[in-house]
């Protein structure tokens, strides 16, 4: 059995400035992991590190095997496309969406593979079985949605492809309790099969006993492994 | 039927300029690169048309077609030389515009060795019949210069809004870094955003050609006025740019019926001025905001 994702050694930050610390980690298939840390401490950096959009970095990544990571000190995002392509799906913080365009137009952004896109009608009808809100909203620009509707988008987005990986920054930031409480509820009612997701969550209540493992992240260095059917406590 | 003719001619001058600031507005919001090199473009795409006329046949709708291919082209080159070497290189607005600005002067030079300084002239692609409408004579070749860029913006506006590269065009607009996050590539993006934008200044070239000539340096004036019907139109936005052109017409067609042809450039940018004091962000500058983050 190949890791879903194996990180060996990975340093990444922004010019002079080192957020990712020597890191390594490893994913299996069928996995839930969570990632807990404070603000500031590099979750969402490692997050941008596996899709090449850090300033800089250096050190092995394998996405299935095949090598994602390379040690480039510029380029942000140059290659974040083809990385994405073999079977990553990012699931970004709030912002980052298209405003303008239309709920329905935000999840075909999604289906970039050309099978996706193909039978991008059924995948729709997927990702709206599980977010039902969205369902009435399909025609509206994004940037008048809410911030729980916006999240189940970026969220929907990232479903519309099979990626082996799924990359979740921060699911229930800046909602409200119950809110955060439905979107990862959602998120572990995803049928995973041989992928695996990466959940980066200030809240470890929202993740206790629902995902399989939890790791602590201190500024840039992973802290501490928990089975959470043990419990953290 | 003085206020007709003025009318008609600024629907006119909207029509040419308004295809290049229309093509200046995308490229500058995906892209985030003014591209100073659609007057290159613009005097390339004229010397395919006046090859083909020349060489192949003079059927009219291979003569534009000529121009729009050899616009793409233009287009294209610009982004493999400056583009994709550049895009994320610290300073890419300020190099990007250099870049481009360079590659026109460098082209025309080119286009004017090749070809000589001796202006050229494409045949008549409309025919020389005339319609009254309301008392006032419709040339054919006016009709024509409006119908086809209509055609023209109307096509590009239906394949932004159906079709899957011109998603990922929008996508690149709005939120060039979420783009990314979704699997959509900067540089393939830039060489589609490039032929498209290309494409309608070889248009424009071909319709201005109708009116005047083609010259290894005839595509400055058009570069400079689309580049400021953009501005004024607030960059990134295709209703402002039609709007902006609309007025910038009028100006040009009430000037020279007026005051006389030497002052349109004057009152052009008088105008321009006037507009960007009032709103800074021009017309319709609605995504700069998400541009300046």
């Amino acid at each position: 059995m190949t890791e879903v994702l194996k990180i060996d050694g990975l340093s990444a930050g922004y010019g002079p400035l080192r957020v990712i610390h020597d890191l390594d980690l490893v994913i299996w298939p069928g996995e839930r992991l969570g990632i807990v840390g404070l603000n500031g401490h590099g979750k969402t950096t490692l997050i941008y590190a596996i899709a090449g959009l850090t300033g800089w970095q250096r050190g092995s990544i394998l996405l299935n095997g095949e090598q994602i990571g390379r040690t480039r000190s510029q380029g942000a995002g140059r290659y974040t496309h083809q990385i994405v392509r073999k079977g990553l799906a990012i699931m970004p913080q709030g912002d980052e969406i298209f405003t303008g365009l239309t709920v329905e137009e935000h999840l075909d952004s999604g289906a970039f593979t050309r099978e996706a896109w193909r039978d991008r009608k059924t995948r729709k009808e997927r990702v709206l079985d599980l977010f039902e809100p969205l369902r009435k909203l399909m025609k509206t620009p994004v940037g008048r949605l809410s911030g729980g509707e916006r999240r189940m988008v970026s969220i929907g987005r990232g479903l519309m492809t099979d990626a082996k990986l799924y990359l979740v920054d921060e699911p229930s930031l800046g909602l409200a309790p119950k809110l955060g409480q439905s979107v990862m509820e959602a998120l572990l009612a995803i049928d995973l099969e041989d992928s695996a997701m990466f959940i980066a969550e200030q809240n470890v209540a929202l993740l206790e006993g629902r995902v399989d493992r939890v790791i602590g992240m201190h500024a840039g260095k992973l802290k501490g492994e928990a089975s959470t059917t043990l419990g953290i406590g | 039927m003085e206020i007709a003719q003025i009318l008609s001619n600024a629907i006119i001058v909207a029509a040419i300029y308004g295809l290049i600031a229309v093509a200046v507005s995308i490229t500058w919001s995906s892209l985030g690169l003014i591209n100073l090199g659609y007057g290159f473009v613009f005097s390339f795409a004229g010397y395919w048309a006046w090859l083909t006329a020349q060489h192949l046949s003079e059927w009219p709708p291979l003569i534009a077609a000529a121009g729009i291919l050899g616009g793409a082209v233009g287009g294209v080159i610009i982004c493999l030389v400056v583009f994709i070497p550049l895009h994320d290189k610290p300073n890419f607005t300020t190099r990007g515009m250099i870049g481009t600005l360079a590659i026109s002067l460098i082209g025309s030079q080119a286009l004017l060795m090749q070809f000589g300084p001796r202006a050229k002239s494409l045949p008549e692609l409309f025919g020389s019949w005339q319609v009254d409408v309301a008392g006032m004579a419709l040339t054919s070749d006016k009709i024509g210069i409006v119908l086809c860029s209509a055609l023209m913006l109307g096509v590009v506006v239906i394949w932004m809004k159906g079709s899957r590269r011109g998603l990922e065009i929008r996508a690149m607009m709005m939120n060039p870094h979420a783009a990314s996050i979704v699997g959509i590539g900067i540089r393939s993006t830039g060489i589609y955003v490039m032929a498209l934008t290309g494409a309608m200044a070889g248009l424009a070239s071909v319709l201005l050609s109708q009116t005047y000539y083609i010259a290894p340096f005839s595509g400055l004036t058009p570069l400079i006025k689309g580049v400021s019907i953009a501005l004024c139109g607030g960059l990134g936005s295709v209703q402002g740019a039609v709007i902006a052109a609309m007025m910038l017409g009028l100006t040009e067609a009430a000037t020279s019926r007026f005051l006389g042809g030497q002052y349109v450039l004057i009152t052009q940018f008088l105008v321009i001025i006037m507009i960007l004091i009032v709103r800074p962000h021009g017309i319709s500058g609605l995504l700069d905001k998400a541009r300046e983050q």
